[in-house]
């Protein structure tokens, strides 16, 4: 089966609120030295949005698949928000900060946190950072296919379930000799089973 | 008395204490419990941090790059029991004030008509758009008295309303600029709003809940297990610091002073010191002295982590929708608040703990609360985005 094409991350960037002072400088700072990063690493950046009373909508329309957030930022607990209102379809929210002594991603990771905090924000640091913050999400688009692919089968199985059913009323045939008749005549038409099944479902409907 | 427990089996397993703070009015008790010296007395040194937002305060507690916390009582149950975030077992050791907090509307809105919450019920009532509303954390105390004061006017926070969180320092900027109609948040920040002239203070947190809980002293369930002794040093240093800031109008003020210092709130001492001392003013010409104003101790019984405290958090985050299966709403908090804990800690500082662990409160739509059936509370309410419970 074909594996879903690739698309490039889609993320958007926090912007530290204005304001002056020490903490904010060092917050801008480390801002542009992400965004550096992030361009020199080719991840599309769709949107640096500030920090203020509309950044959740904002995040509502654009659909970002990670939000990039320094960790210092009083901003993060309008991103709480946007957790708790997200939380059946969690994105990576990954955090940055210029603190030397923060626990490792695997801590983080184990926790089952998306946020990230990471050490450092030198440009060529950003790419490993994200790279495990893309594995994860990967891992995640992952687990959902795969849910996926267990209905389809489900789904399937009924359909087949119930072909052999209809073969088995209108030709009198045992079931395991209405399936091996599906069988052969899908491998005949070079049909999947499933969509030979719904073919037969289909004449069955019209007659 | 204080220097004879300090020796032996009872000696505090580590004596420095990393304190996470919010620059807010009620972190008083536990500034100064530090300034006074009140945690050398029982053996350990209290290091405060001053903290950027709640969630980045509790990811440092649950990383243990922070002992305990000044914490939204709300948000602590809240990190208990994994919303928006790792459930990660927790304790309180005591709850460090009562009231003191406010909500507060646009000017534009009281032009309106909307001067309470009658009037702003009617407001919202004709449609003509949606109003915006903030708070400070999504499971914290000002969402929960916010939801619960719409609630109780007939407007549902959820459909009639939009919520938002906004840090408290960014709320009366942005409730003169328009971009809000009104918000839930602590001290100074509430009476900032009413300074600038942006907002007039239509109901204090005591008006929806008197002597209601607020922000609590926190920490991760592991850390105290693991340092009982000291941990009954520090309730037991807060305590005392409780006890002093509640003892007189000289003794707010002198707190105040300390905490308009950019170390600690860093805000003016007009706009700390008058609600510290119950002087209130709304915007609207009303001025009063309050009967139940912001309070560190009151005897104690402002401190004591009754269990239906945490219960009725816990009845509203599964109101709202934010549990969506009934908790085993007492085991909760019985683990979680450290009664006994706190008992000891009483004792030492020589505070008197009432005997039970439950409390009863009539809230502002004249419901009772007393820590009794909460499951059936929390779905008692006709405004709510509760999850009927599974069969």
């Amino acid at each position: 089966m074909k594996s879903p094409p690739q698309r490039t991350l889609r993320i958007v960037v926090v912007n530290t609120a204005p304001g002056g002072g020490a903490g904010e400088e060092a917050q801008a700072r480390r801002n542009t030295a992400l965004r550096i990063g992030l361009l020199e690493s080719g991840y599309d950046i769709v949107a640096s949005l500030p920090a203020d009373i509309f950044l959740p909508e904002r995040i509502a329309q654009i659909q970002p698949d990670m939000i990039i957030i320094d960790s210092e930022s009083d901003a993060r607990d309008v991103l709480e928000h946007i957790v708790i209102a997200t939380r059946d379809e969690p994105r990576p929210i990954v955090l940055f900060t210029d603190d030397q002594t923060a626990s490792s991603m695997d801590a983080a990771i184990a926790a089952g946190v998306s946020a990230y905090i990471v050490a450092g924000l030198q440009a060529e640091r950003v790419k490993p950072v994200l790279d495990v913050a893309m594995v994860r999400f990967r891992r995640e688009q992952k687990l959902l296919d795969e849910l996926s692919d267990t209905r389809r089968q489900l789904a399937d199985r009924k359909l087949i379930e119930r072909a052999k059913g209809v073969l088995m009323a209108k030709n009198r045939l045992s079931e395991e000799e209405a399936y091996q008749k599906l069988r052969s005549m899908a491998m005949n038409k070079k049909l999947k089973l499933a969509e030979l099944a719904q073919r037969v479902l289909d004449v069955e409907d019209l007659l | 008395m204080t220097g004879a427990f300090i020796t032996g089996s009872d000696q505090p397993e580590k004596t420095v204490i990393k304190i996470g703070f919010m620059p807010l009015t009620d972190c008083a008790s536990l500034v100064m419990a530090s300034v006074l010296g009140l945690d050398e007395k029982y053996g350990i040194k209290l290091a405060l941090s001053r903290e950027h937002s709640w969630s980045g305060m509790r990811d440092r507690l649950l990383r243990g790059e922070l002992d305990a916390a000044h914490v939204l009582y709300g948000l602590l149950y809240g990190v208990e029991m994994g919303i928006g975030c790792s459930a990660t077992p927790m304790a309180l050791l005591m709850n460090l004030s009562r009231n003191g907090q406010a909500l507060t509307l646009s000017n534009s809105l009281a032009r309106q008509g909307a001067t309470d919450l009658a009037g702003l019920a009617g407001l919202v009532r004709k449609g003509t758009r949606r109003f915006t509303f903030a708070h400070t954390f999504p499971t914290g105390n000002h969402a929960m008295f916010l939801s619960y004061w719409l609630a109780a006017g007939g407007i549902d926070p959820l459909r009639d309303a939009q919520l938002v969180t906004v840090p408290p320092s960014q709320m009366a900027a942005n409730l003169a600029a328009g971009h809000m109609d009104g918000f839930c948040a602590g001290e100074p920040w509430s009476a900032r709003a009413v300074a600038d002239g942006g907002g007039f203070m239509v109901a204090s947190s005591q008006d929806i809940w008197p002597d209601h809980p607020g922000k609590a002293l926190g920490a991760r369930a592991d850390f105290v297990d693991a340092n009982p002794h000291a941990c009954r040093a520090l309730v037991a240093a807060v305590l005392e610091a409780g006890r002093w800031i509640d003892e007189s109008d000289e003794h707010r003020f002198a707190a105040a002073e300390v905490l308009a210092s950019p170390a600690w709130v860093g805000a003016d001492l007009g706009a700390i010191a008058a609600r510290l001392q119950g002087q209130y003013e709304d915007g609207m010409g009303k001025r009063w002295q309050d009967p139940d104003p912001l309070r560190f101790h009151a005897d104690g019984d402002a401190n004591f982590p009754y269990l239906s405290d945490g219960m009725w958090f816990l009845t509203q985050h599964r109101r709202w929708g934010l549990l969506r299966a009934a908790p085993d709403y007492l085991a909760v908090a019985s683990r979680v608040n450290r009664v006994g804990l706190y008992r000891e800690a009483a004792l030492l500082a020589g505070v008197a703990a009432p005997s039970g662990l439950l409390r009863s409160s009539v809230l502002i739509d004249g419901k009772v609360w007393n820590g009794l059936d909460p499951e059936a509370y929390a779905a008692s309410f006709p405004i709510h985005k509760l999850t009927p419970a599974k069969t």
